[in-house]
Parts: C-alpha cells; sequence; structure tokens
C-alpha cells in the first residue's frame, strides 16, 4: 500500500467561507475564514509544519481558522477537495497526475517533499545498496506498487523478471521473519519502525537513483486558485512558515506532535526519529536558494520523466508556482 | 412443563466448562506467542496484559470513542432492520423489494463506501457509525423476518376472530415470536458493529481502536496491536454474552409447535420473478441517482449509473476495463466460494456437534466468538504466516468470517424443536442422534437458510477486506488501488458488479431454500 | 363498555355456503340453513367431515367458494370488527409468553374493550383456574389450557360464539361442571352459540338444536331438536328422554356414514 492514502476533512460550510472571502477579502483580526486542510494521512510528525503553524497561530493572523482534516487507509484525499470539502490536499504527483486524468481540475501548488520517499529496505546482512542489486531477491510489497518497481528497474536497467515480488500487508513483519529479503516502503515509516524495535536497516532511497517524483505534494483545484486565492496564499504562507520553524527543532516538532494527539498513541521516540528523517527529504540547495516547497522547471522535467515510466502523460502545467511566488515575495 | 424442564441443561454455556474453554485459549495463546517471539506477529496474554496496565489510559479513550462509534451504529442498524421488517409484514408486496434493496445495499464494498460517507459527513463519527450501522442491519433483518413468521396459524385466526388486522397481527403475536430470533441477530451484530466501527475509522478519524491498530501495526508493536485485538475480542464477547444473558432471561418459553400446510406459497411464477427484479433494478437505480444529485456529490469521485455503463459498455476502452474488472473477479472466485462453503460446513457442523455433546458447548463458544472478534486487520497477518500467502491463507479468513454467524444461527436452530415434539422422542427413549436427525436438523431449516443467504455477503465483504488489506490481489485490491489512484469508473463498477453478483448468489440460495422450506417450514411462505 | 342493555343476539343464515380447498378438497358441500338466534346449535359428525370449517366460515376465518353467510343482515367481517364474535379454537391457541390472565386480557384488548381485571378473574375463577392466573400456559395441561382459552372467548361478552370442540382435552368431572356453568353465561344473554362437537352426549346437554353432518363433504343429514328446559339440570344426561335422543343422533350419524359410503361404492 502507498502512504498517500488520503482523507478529508469539511469546512464548516464551504459556501459561507466562498462568501465571505468574496465580500471581505482579506481582513486582518476579523472573523477568521474556516477552510479544511485535507492531510494525506493519521496525525503525525508528517505533519508537523502544519500544527506549529496552527500552534503560533500564523493562519489565524492571515484571517483563516485552518482545521486540519486526518487522513487514514480508506480515505482517498482527492474526492474532498474535488467537492470542495477541503480548500488543500495533501498527494503526491503520481496521484494528481492519476486524478487529472480522470478528469479533476488539480494543480500542484506546493511539494513538501523534494525527494520521493520510497525507499528498498532490507537487513544489513542482506542488504539492497543499489537497484542490481534487487537481481534474485524478494521484495515483499503491494501489487499495486509494481508499477514504481517497474519503474526502478527501467531507469536502472535492472531485469524485473530476476524480483519475486511477494504481496505483503504494509507491515516490516514479513521482512524481520524472512519472509522476504527487502521491503518497498516510505523512508519515514517502517524502517523508523524497525530501528525503535533495535532492528537496524538498509535503505535504498529511490529518488538517489533516478525515481523522481514529487511527494506531499499540496494540491487545489483550478477553480480556489481563480477565486479563493487570498485563502491559499494565506495557506501555504502558513505552512511555509511552520516548515521552516519544523526544520529549526525537529525534536521540539515532535514533541509538539505527541501533545498536540495524546489520542493518537503516538510515542515520542518514533515521532522523534521520524522527523530527523524527514529533513533530507524535504530540505535541499534548492529550497534553501528559493524557499520552501519550490521547484524548478528541471526538477518538474524529471517528474515528467519518471511519471511516464509509470504510464502517466503529464504537461508542466500541472505544476502552477504562482501562489508558492507570492509566498516567497511576502 | 417438560419442554422447559429438559430446554434448561441444553443451553448454551456452563461456567466450569467456560472457564476451561477461556483458559485454553489462553494457554494455547501465550505458548504461540512464545513460539513466534521475534517474528513480529503475535503478543502473547502476559505482555498484552502489561501493555494494557500501561496504557490504560490510551486504550480506555480509545474504547470509549470506538465503543460509542459502535454502540451508536449497532441501535441504528438493528432499529433500521425492525422498521424495514414491520414495513414488509404490513406491506406485504412490498417484501421482496425491500429485502433486495436491502441486500444490495449491503452488499457494497466498505473499500468503496468508505470514502463516500467521508465526503458526505465531513469530519466526526459519521461514517464509522454509518459502517457499523450498515454491517450490522441485514443480518438482524433476515432472521428478523424468518421470526415474524414462526407462530401457528391459529394464533393468528384469533386475532383476525376479533376483526383486527396486520397491525394487531404484527404488535400481539409477531412481534414477540420473532424476539427469540431477534435476540440470535443481536448476537451476531454485536461484533459486527464494533468491527464496523473499526473499519470506518480508516477513512479518517482523529481516535479510537482502528486508528490505534493502524499506527501499531505500522510501527511494529506488536503488543500494542493485540492489545487492541484482545481489547476488541473481549467487548464482542461481553456483547455477546449479554444478550445471551437476556434472552434467556426473556425467553423462558418453549418454541411453539408451528404445523403449517405445505405448498400455497413459493410457487413465483417465472414472469413474476423477472418484474421484481426489473422493478428492483430501476428503484435501485433512482436511488443510486437521485441520492448523489439530492447531495450535491461531485462526480468526478461519485459516479452515476450512466457513467458505469459507459465504463463498461461503451467507452472506448471498455474491453479493457471489462477484461480488468473480470480477470480480478476470477481471483476472488477462487477464493471467496471454496472459504464460503468451508465456513458454512464448519458452522454447521459445530453446532450439531455442540447439540450432540452439550459439555463441548461451554469450551467451544468462547473460542468461536474469539476468533470471529479479533478484527480480521490483526489475524490476516498471523493466517497468513501459518498457512501462507497462496489460496489457504485467504479461504482460512473467508470461512472465519462466514462460519460464526453460520454457528450462531444454526444453534438457534436447533433449539426451535418444539418440547413437544422432542417429548415424542424422549418417550420412546430415542438417542441424541435420532431426535437430531428427525427433529432438531428440521427445525433448524429455516435458520440455516437464513444464514446461507446472509453469509454471501459476509464472505465477498471478508475476501475484499483481506484482498486489500493483506494479499493485495483480486477485486478487493483492484478497489482499493482504483481509489488511490482515482479511477472511480472502475471503482464503482467493480461496486456495482460485485454488489449484482453477491445478490444473484444470493437469489440461488433462496431458490434452493424455497424448495427445502416448502416441506420443513411452510409457515415461511406465508 | 359493557352496556345494560345489550343488543339482540344474531340470526345466521347459510346460503347455499361451500367450500372446496385448493388442492381439489371438498370440505363443504353446498348448505343452506338458518341458525336461530339466541340459540346454541351444536354441528355434530365425525371427524374430518368438515363441521369446523363450516365455523371458520361463519367467522370469516375461511372464504367460501359459493354462496355465503349473513349473520343479522351483515357479512362476518362486521361483527367481527365490532368485537362481537368469539372463536374457541380446537387448539387453545394461547400465546406461550402471556399468563393466563393476559391472555384472558388479550381478547379484551383485541376486542377494543377497556380491560376489566375484575370480569377477568371472575371468568378465570368460573372455569375453575382460580389461583393460576399468573400462570404462563406452558406450564398447564391441556385441559387447562382449554379452560383459559373459554375463559378468553367469554371475557368479551360476544353476541356470537363459535366452539370448536372446547372441552376436547378437559377431563371428565370439569367437563359436566363446565356444561352446567358455561351456558348460564350464554342464557342470560342470549348468546347465539354455534357448538362443534363429535361428543353426542355434550351436544344433547348443551344444544338446543343438532345438526348431524355426513362425512366429508359436509351435508346436513339429520336436523334435531332438542326440546329440554332451560337451565338444563345437572341429571340431564341421564334421563331416559335424553338418552332416546342421544340414540336418535347417533343413529343418524351412522346413516350419513353408510348413505355416504353407498354413494362412494356406487361411483
Amino acid at each position: 500500500m502507498r502512504m498517500a492514502h488520503p482523507t478529508r476533512r469539511h469546512v464548516l460550510g464551504g459556501l459561507g467561507a466562498a462568501g465571505l472571502a468574496g465580500l471581505a477579502p482579506r481582513r486582518l483580526l476579523a472573523q477568521p475564514t474556516p477552510v479544511s486542510l485535507q492531510l494525506s494521512w493519521l496525525h503525525s510528525v508528517q505533519f508537523a509544519g502544519s500544527y506549529i503553524a496552527q500552534e503560533n497561530g500564523w493562519w489565524a493572523e492571515r484571517g483563516l481558522d485552518v482545521s486540519l482534516a486526518p487522513g487514514g487507509p480508506n480515505a482517498p484525499v482527492e474526492p474532498p477537495v474535488v467537492s470542495g470539502n477541503a480548500l488543500v490536499g495533501i498527494s503526491a504527483a503520481d496521484y494528481t497526475a492519476a486524478a487529472v486524468a480522470e478528469g479533476a481540475p488539480f494543480k500542484i501548488l506546493m511539494v513538501a517533499m523534494q525527494k520521493n520517499p520510497f525507499v528498498v529496505a532490507s537487513l544489513p546482512d542482506n542488504p539492497v545498496n543499489e537497484p542490481a542489486d534487487l537481481v534474485g531477491k524478494s521484495i515483499g510489497m503491494a501489487l499495486a506498487n509494481t508499477p514504481v518497481l517497474e519503474a526502478l528497474c527501467r531507469i536502472n536497467d535492472v531485469d524485473i523478471d530476476e524480483i519475486e515480488i511477494v504481496p505483503t500487508q504494509y507491515s516490516a513483519a514479513p521482512l524481520l521473519s524472512g519472509e522476504v529479503d527487502c521491503l518497498l516502503c516510505w523512508e519515514t515509516d517502517l524502517p523508523v519502525a524497525m530501528a525503535v524495535q533495535g532492528q537496524e536497516s538498509v535503505t535504498m532511497l529511490m529518488a538517489d537513483h533516478g525515481y523522481s517524483v514529487h511527494s506531499q505534494t499540496y494540491i487545489a483545484t483550478e477553480d480556489s486558485i481563480a477565486n479563493r486565492r487570498d485563502q491559499l496564499v494565506a495557506l501555504l504562507a502558513g505552512e511555509v512558515q511552520g516548515w521552516t520553524r519544523y526544520r529549526e527543532d525537529t525534536e521540539a516538532a515532535a514533541q509538539l506532535t505527541v501533545d498536540r494527539f495524546p489520542d493518537a498513541g503516538l510515542d515520542i521516540e518514533t515521532q522523534t526519529l521520524q522527523a530527523e528523517r524527514q529533513v533530507p527529504l524535504m530540505f535541499s540547495d534548492l529550497t534553501d536558494e528559493n524557499g520552501f516547497g519550490w521547484w524548478t522547471d528541471e526538477t518538474v522535467q524529471a517528474n515528467i520523466e519518471t511519471l511516464a515510466l509509470l504510464g502517466r502523460d503529464v504537461s508542466p502545467d500541472l505544476w502552477d508556482r504562482s501562489i508558492l511566488e507570492e509566498v516567497h515575495g511576502q | 412443563m417438560s419442554a422447559i424442564a429438559s430446554e434448561a441443561p441444553r443451553r448454551s454455556w456452563r461456567p466450569p466448562a467456560a472457564v476451561l474453554g477461556v483458559l485454553a485459549i489462553l494457554a494455547v495463546w501465550e505458548l504461540s506467542a512464545r513460539a513466534l517471539a521475534g517474528a513480529y506477529l503475535l503478543a502473547g496474554p502476559s505482555d498484552v496484559t502489561a501493555y494494557l496496565w500501561q496504557n490504560a489510559g490510551l486504550m480506555g479513550r480509545a474504547l470509549r470513542a470506538t465503543l460509542a462509534e459502535a454502540a451508536a451504529g449497532f441501535v441504528i442498524g438493528n432499529a433500521a432492520a425492525i422498521l424495514l421488517a414491520a414495513l414488509a409484514l404490513l406491506w406485504p408486496r412490498a417484501e421482496r423489494g425491500i429485502a433486495a434493496l436491502a441486500l444490495l445495499v449491503f452488499c457494497l464494498p466498505l473499500v468503496a463506501t468508505g470514502p463516500i460517507l467521508r465526503v458526505l459527513f465531513g469530519p466526526g463519527p459519521g461514517p464509522q457509525i454509518t459502517l457499523a450501522a450498515l454491517a450490522v442491519y441485514y443480518t438482524t433483518l433476515v432472521p428478523l423476518l424468518v421470526g415474524l413468521r414462526a407462530a401457528p396459524s391459529t394464533w393468528f385466526d384469533l386475532v383476525h376472530s376479533y376483526g383486527r388486522g396486520r397491525l394487531a397481527e404484527l404488535w400481539h403475536i409477531r412481534a414477540m415470536a420473532a424476539l427469540p430470533y431477534l435476540f440470535a441477530g443481536l448476537q451476531i451484530a454485536a461484533p459486527a458493529a464494533f468491527l464496523g466501527a473499526m473499519v470506518g475509522e480508516f477513512t479518517g478519524a482523529e481516535r479510537g481502536m482502528g486508528v490505534l491498530t493502524i499506527r501499531a501495526m505500522r510501527a511494529l508493536d506488536v503488543e500494542a496491536t493485540w492489545a487492541l485485538a484482545a481489547v476488541a475480542a473481549l467487548v464482542s464477547m461481553a456483547a455477546y454474552g449479554a444478550f445471551g444473558w437476556l434472552a434467556r432471561r426473556v425467553l423462558t418459553e418453549a418454541p411453539p409447535v408451528i404445523l403449517a400446510a405445505p405448498g400455497g406459497a413459493a410457487t413465483p411464477r417465472r414472469g413474476e420473478g423477472l418484474a421484481r427484479i426489473a422493478v428492483v433494478t430501476v428503484l435501485a437505480l433512482a436511488l443510486w441517482w437521485g441520492l448523489l444529485e439530492a447531495f450535491g456529490v461531485n462526480a468526478f469521485f461519485a459516479k452515476r449509473p450512466d457513467d458505469v455503463w459507459a465504463f463498461l459498455i461503451t467507452a472506448p476502452d471498455a474491453g479493457e476495463n471489462r477484461a480488468t474488472l473480470f480477470g480480478a473477479l476470477a481471483e476472488t472466485a477462487v477464493y471467496v466460494l471454496p472459504g464460503y462453503l468451508a465456513g458454512l460446513a464448519l458452522g454447521a457442523g459445530l453446532a450439531v456437534l455442540l447439540t450432540l455433546l452439550p459439555a463441548l458447548a461451554g469450551a467451544a463458544m468462547p473460542v468461536a466468538i474469539a476468533l470471529r472478534s479479533v478484527p480480521i486487520v490483526t489475524t490476516a497477518p498471523l493466517i497468513v504466516l501459518v498457512l501462507g500467502r497462496g489460496a489457504t491463507g485467504t479461504v482460512a479468513l473467508v470461512a472465519v468470517m462466514v462460519f460464526f454467524p453460520t454457528l450462531i444461527a444454526c444453534l438457534h436452530g436447533l433449539r426451535q424443536a418444539p418440547g413437544q415434539v422432542l417429548d415424542v422422542f424422549d418417550a420412546y427413549a430415542s438417542g441424541r442422534w435420532r431426535r437430531l436427525v428427525h427433529a432438531q436438523v428440521p427445525a433448524m431449516w429455516p435458520a440455516f437458510f437464513a444464514t446461507v443467504r446472509i453469509a454471501v455477503p459476509a464472505a465477498v465483504l471478508a475476501v475484499t477486506v483481506v484482498e486489500w488489506l493483506a494479499t493485495g490481489r483480486g477485486v478487493g485490491a483492484l478497489m482499493a488501488l482504483s481509489a488511490s489512484l482515482s479511477d472511480y469508473g472502475m471503482l464503482w463498477s467493480a461496486v456495482v458488479v460485485v454488489a449484482v453478483l453477491s445478490c444473484a448468489l444470493y437469489a440461488v440460495v433462496a431458490a434452493v431454500e424455497a424448495r427445502v422450506l416448502a416441506i420443513y417450514a411452510a409457515e415461511q411462505g406465508r | 363498555m359493557a352496556s345494560s342493555v345489550p343488543p339482540p343476539p344474531p340470526a345466521i343464515a347459510l346460503d347455499g355456503l361451500a367450500k372446496t380447498f385448493p388442492g381439489g378438497v371438498e370440505a363443504v358441500a353446498p348448505t343452506t340453513l338458518t341458525l336461530e338466534a339466541g340459540r346454541t346449535t351444536a354441528l355434530v359428525g365425525p371427524s374430518g367431515c368438515g363441521k369446523s370449517t363450516i365455523l371458520r366460515l361463519i367467522a370469516g376465518l375461511e372464504t367460501p367458494s359459493a354462496g355465503g353467510v349473513d349473520i343479522a343482515g351483515e357479512p362476518p367481517l362486521a361483527i367481527r370488527r365490532r368485537g362481537e364474535l368469539a372463536v374457541a379454537f380446537q387448539d387453545p391457541s394461547l400465546l406461550p409468553w402471556r399468563s393466563v390472565r393476559g391472555n384472558v386480557a388479550l381478547a379484551m384488548t383485541l376486542a377494543r374493550r377497556p380491560t376489566d381485571p375484575r370480569a377477568i378473574d371472575r371468568l378465570i375463577d368460573l372455569v375453575g383456574l382460580g389461583g393460576f392466573g399468573d400462570t404462563r400456559p406452558g406450564a398447564l395441561s391441556g385441559g387447562m389450557r382449554q379452560r383459559a382459552a373459554i375463559a378468553r372467548c367469554l371475557v368479551t361478552e360476544p353476541r356470537l360464539l363459535l366452539l370448536d370442540e372446547p372441552f376436547g382435552a378437559v377431563d371428565e368431572l370439569t367437563r359436566r361442571q363446565l356444561a352446567q356453568d358455561l351456558p348460564r353465561i350464554w342464557e342470560a344473554r342470549g348468546t347465539t352459540t354455534l357448538l362443534v362437537t363429535h361428543s353426542v352426549s355434550e351436544a344433547v346437554t348443551l344444544a338446543d338444536r343438532i345438526l348431524v353432518f355426513s362425512p366429508r363433504p359436509a351435508t346436513v343429514v339429520a336436523d334435531i331438536d332438542v326440546p329440554f328446559e332451560r337451565p338444563r339440570a345437572p341429571g340431564l344426561a341421564t334421563r331416559p328422554e335424553a338418552i332416546a335422543l342421544a340414540e336418535r343422533v347417533s343413529s343418524a350419524l351412522a346413516e350419513g356414514r353408510a348413505a355416504r359410503e353407498r354413494s362412494l361404492a356406487a361411483q
């Protein structure tokens, strides 16, 4: 199963919000406009930047009352965004491309994970350090992710028929019990779980081997971009501010996450480690130079090439940087 | 009366055997956990107890959240079942239509309904409650429709002799006659509601046992995973026991002798059947389309009937779409049919065994309830480890889901043999086996067939959930994949085809049932 | 609502009444007769002759294949609707989840009368079930159940009373007592009563008129007037004239059977 399974949440009335915005564009300190941000998974440090923004009132001071809707394994992100229940959703370039192919009017506004978090995780005594090591091994993964592995093999000239694909649930148990040699998973979940259980693992980040798919991308509809631009700018500005603070102190971010969601069953050790491992995926020279969430024509081109291998025909105007430019221009 | 006196010891569990059964489970569980140590698949009762002790607050809050959702769903679902059953009796012409629509809704796979409910309800417990209600209403409706007819015709004559009609029949006779069947339905519903609420939390919830289960499984936290499963199982067992206790308190009378003239009913003409299918189809399509339009649900993910038609029939790539869908269905069928049959055989077989050897019931019932109550999400990896990822594991999981309702329904059915009839056997000092073959098994048929029908959607539900969460094959995985790739044309087509196929299979069972019941329980045709 | 001036009991007219069941079984041959208002008529015939079917036709619980039933100028449904009819079925048909008292009270509820606990207890005492008011039917003997059913039938003070083998399971001693006590109730109210029985002596003791039926399909083979004064004396059945009357009924029964066998043999 891929990580970015969605969820939703509802604005206390999308209509009311839109109406209010139309009448009174961005009145500071006025009644804040309720909007919803649809997260792609359960609450965790994966979305800590949002919690920091909320905790510090960085949205409130921009006139927004943002509710953060958790996702889950059976909660796609795209429907609430299309239906207007959520102003912005957290998706990934491949999912967004698929939705657009089905007629959804989405644009990618910001890219939180510059590097795709997919890894091949293995154990140190039988490691997969580079794609060629996959030959002759068994890999546990959701069959649905077969195109991802195919793309990786194509990029790196590995014969996928030499790899034994074992359909497994999304858990590290099949690797640890020796049922499979490696797993297709995210850098920030199963390897972290193994580490917390005291099991060292080797991870090969697919993004380091040519697999370029933007992840944790912020999407909105063309209609919102045209008519609720101020709210989008305010929402992303808060996010940028939140993630910038996150980078300064990931431990505090993890602590905040655990404190905010006492019922979510989060433990500080896992959250701290995950927060740490997210940093290299989210921040790069590119973002240092241009600001959080940035992309260039070159990274978009790399995405388009990888997406083509995944069977997605995508044009560069799937990405719309105008909102982000406004955010960073402030 | 002797009937009551001899009934009492036959009633399910006696404390000492139950205690032994529970102890046996605990011992096997602990030993298995120790044997599997290091595989991150199973935590034993000692670890689970320790975890619960240390995390009592967290578990308590999660339990409260999920329990509230499950209870609300339980009440709403069962109330809906009771209303539908009453409506069907007061307006007999509509009964088959109501039953068919109810079935169709029950056959909708939750992989697909979950996200749609989330969009409709927004944040909060709406989808959890709805899924819990959907998980129970049908398993209550079906036995209720049977029970509402389980009365001798002279009782109705009595009502008619005072010039009273269907309403008085329903109130004074049918309602009470149906109580034993209602209780059996409620006992089956209790674990289903809890699991429904947990799966509902997969659609995006802030808290609850389902949320914690996802988290724990990803985090390799086996203690937490099995602590959650144990709590879920305990809750289900407690609810099961509570309804059983209540039933024993309320239902002190032996079941009546029902001698209805055979024949008469169960001979619908061919044209009538086709007409009914047409009416139900039109109604279902109208409801489908009307509800989506009424709520203004966006057509991007909420496909209408014409979208599905286009996707499967008229679109340029319709052939390819059909091939994908039916390929997945074929994969699923390989698992679901053997699992379904195995579950039925196991359930009915165990019920018969427990009737022959009542001493065993006390020990076996807790095991059976535990098997059904532990969330499939938790057990799936374990069963897959033991039985492998091939067909056996999936078949076993489907069988487990089918087996429990069958067992409960058959046990209840076997108890419906009237005391007077059993007295006849006692008079000849007939052995248990003869009683079973000549009196109890025939009395069981209505309940058995009711469960055979119910088990069709239950098996489909089970297999799609297992495919979605564990094996990644078949139509369950296809639906999950379609949802994540926004391929809602495929998702809705899969939902429609799965629901229609489930209904078709159900209809086949119903046809067999009609033939058998025309002999053994003619009152069911009234 | 037990009004002080009860409406007069109805006369019942059967006009060509016949019943053939769907399988082709002819239960009642076309029958035309009148049952006088306020009198007790016994239908006597061999088992399975269709007399119970006639009772059910009069109650409107079966639809006739031909002809009709007229109760004081109305169809059966009208009198049922007003709760003025009561039937004691062959099977006591007590609801197992209600006590004796509850079962008797049910009749008042069904007949839309306010429940009168004193009337209920009086009847329970009358049928000899005093002290069993709170007992559920499951704990009663067959005869006691039948008596409870009789109490249920009388509690609504019906204008038309249909009794289908009401004493079948009652012991001899109680049966005699009931045969003494019960008619007083309907005599006092002038209830039109129809008694289906295969007991000749029961018919002679209880009825004003006895219709003897042939084996199936039911046809009247004798219409015998019972000239004894009311209230009937306790020892009536042993009096010579009663024994003579019973003989007449028995020979009519035997004749009816012989005639039916002859006609079957001729076919």
